[in-house]
């Protein structure tokens, strides 16, 4: 990939942070290596403490790497100047509670850049946009977690960057806040613009983004297509059916390698996907009724989970390699 | 105007609009203007210098709230930022973390002149309501306390661009206390026979500042004039320092991480 198909490079990122006063070092970040697309919707994906918040931060500048590169649109991270195409809303935004919607929008369109004669029009869209136009006027200590996450969302938007990082943007949000947030993002990705978005929660990650990295303790795990990954794994699907006679579940497991996972009045089978379609015929055949036909997939938890055991592993391999 | 200064003015203007709808200094300033009109009723316990008793008081008054406003809001100027995490969306814009400071500083300066002005004015209505005369000289001397808080807000915005703002409130009010001793400091070196305490005060002194040089009260107070030189040179005094300070600021603001 060219630099200037590339939206994020980060190369052998290091970070090291003294807790307290102590002069002993942690390491948080131990060299981790992603690039992330232009149009791209990205997924950066670890459990509590992996590192994802502070690989963020370097990426803005907030904090300084200890070793490595990273730059965001071909510029060295941190350079303020760029900035002007770079949106972000951190977790659990907190903003001027004294400001009402409109007022802080206006302000952060101010030190964006964004010119006089557009900024009032523009601030009406996103208030608009994020439905807050109702509470525009209203002071932003009066508004819900979820109010004061659209309002982030639109700082992060208000000067149209190209370039939009989220961090855990669905955290702490009912049903019906990440859905509309879910929704939010896939309009900005439709739009073209490049998303990172840092989460834990798995079924965002599936259901929204393109591509991923897995960050655990501080290490890169996995890198690539959500597709890729989650196709890596032989694909399934759960058959329930009603009125099997007896034998035909032996024969279905001998045919078909099909395993039976519930009994009862109805019965369940999981099967590769490839002997799914041949089963509920042979099924349907013998007299048996088709109640649902469910396709499993390997879900990133999964996915996720062996990671973090993996990265557990290693850690204890080394532990007792230095004994 | 350039980019830069209007993103400084965008966090100045913020700022004063923080302060305006904050009511913590609606109290202080309360209490100031209270204290200035006590300033009557302490010069009543007095047969003599009634209306310098009166002013003297009121003078102090603007001086000691402008430094405690300076001092104690000043210290949470940055650390508060910092604390609820505002910070990380404004850096997240084309903001450089000194155009940072410097709107944050103006802005505090800008609020505090505006409360200097309506302490003054309180100042002025006492004391022509109590019929002592007011002179050129109370003009000059609100002027220099203006720039001394200009400077207490530098040291203050400071301490807070890297330590708490209880030890920023500890080192803000050292400052204060220090720079008004510091030409004792001198008087005391001069007079001992160790050259070496000599020297070492005399470097103290220049290095230290000298707070001093903007209390021109009791010039004002007494009616003895004061020269222009005594009004311009410790405001540019006050201004070469606080550039100083805020430089410092700058570079150790620029080294932070925030987690």
């Amino acid at each position: 990939m060219s630099q200037s198909e590339a939206a994020v490079v980060v190369r052998g990122v290091v970070k090291d942070f003294r807790p307290g006063l102590g002069v002993r070092r942690k390491r948080v970040l131990g060299g981790i290596d992603f690039t992330v697309r232009r149009g791209e919707l990205f997924g950066f994906v670890g459990p509590n403490g992996a590192g994802k918040t502070t690989t963020l931060k370097i990426l803005l500048g907030l904090i300084h790497a200890t070793a490595g590169e990273a730059s965001l649109l071909g510029h060295p991270a941190g350079e303020a100047a760029f900035r002007r195409q770079v949106g972000f809303l951190p977790e659990n935004p907190y903003f001027y509670d004294f400001l009402t919607g409109r007022e802080i929008l206006h302000f952060y369109a101010r030190l964006s850049g964004v010119p006089r004669e557009a900024r009032g029009r523009r601030v009406g869209e996103l208030l608009e946009r994020v439905g807050l136009a109702h509470a525009a006027d209203a002071r932003l200590r009066t508004y819900s977690k979820g109010m004061l996450q659209r309002i982030g969302i639109a700082q992060a938007l208000v000067h149209d960057p190209e370039l939009v990082f989220l961090d855990e943007p669905m955290s702490g949000l009912d049903p019906i806040g990440r859905k509309e947030i879910r929704d939010l993002v896939l309009q900005l990705h439709a739009e073209g613009k490049t998303v990172f978005m840092n989460t834990h929660i798995l079924t965002d990650v599936e259901m929204l983004c393109d591509r991923v990295a897995i960050i655990v303790q501080g290490r890169i795990r996995y890198e690539g297509r959500t597709e890729d990954f989650l196709g890596g794994a032989e694909r399934c699907a759960d058959v329930t059916l009603a009125h099997v006679p007896p034998e035909l579940a032996e024969t279905f497991e001998r045919q078909y390698g099909a395993e039976l996972s519930g009994r009862g009045p109805h019965v369940e089978f999981r099967v590769a996907e490839k002997h799914a379609q041949a089963l509920v015929r042979a099924a349907l055949d013998a007299g048996a009724e088709l109640r649902s036909l469910t396709p499993h997939r390997v879900s990133l938890e999964t996915v996720f989970l062996s990671a973090v055991e993996e990265e557990a592993r290693e850690r204890r391999a080394a532990r007792e390699g230095g004994r | 105007m350039s980019a830069a200064v209007l993103r400084i003015q965008t966090l100045a203007v913020n700022t004063l609009r923080e302060a305006v709808r904050n009511r913590v200094l609606y109290v202080l300033l309360f209490f100031a203007l209270v204290l200035i009109g006590t300033g009557v009723l302490l010069s009543t316990l007095s047969y003599v210098e009634r209306e310098r008793i009166l002013q003297d008081v009121g003078l102090a008054a603007i001086r000691l709230f402008g430094a405690a406003i300076a001092i104690f809001v000043g210290v949470g100027l940055i650390h508060k930022e910092v604390e609820r995490r505002t910070i990380f969306t404004i850096l997240s814009k084309p903001v450089s973390r000194t155009e940072f400071l410097l709107g944050k500083f103006a802005g505090l300066v800008i609020t505090i002149w505006m409360q200097v002005a309506i302490m003054a004015v309180g100042f002025f209505a006492v004391s022509w309501l109590a019929g002592a005369p007011v002179t050129l000289g109370h003009v000059q001397a609100i002027a220099l306390t203006a720039g001394e808080l200009a400077l207490l807000v530098a040291v203050a915005t400071l301490f807070s661009a890297f330590t708490t703002p209880m030890l920023a409130s500890l080192f803000g009010a050292g400052f204060y206390v220090v720079g008004h001793l510091t030409r004792d400091l001198r008087e005391l070196g001069a007079q001992s026979d160790s050259a070496t305490v000599e020297r070492v005060t005399a470097v103290l002194h220049r290095v230290l500042p000298d707070l001093e040089a903007f209390n021109a009260t009791i010039e004002a107070v007494h009616g003895l004039p004061i020269a222009a030189a005594a009004v311009w040179q410790p405001l540019l005094y006050g201004v070469g320092y606080a550039a100083a300070l805020l430089l410092l600021a700058a570079v150790v603001f620029e080294r932070r991480d925030f987690r």
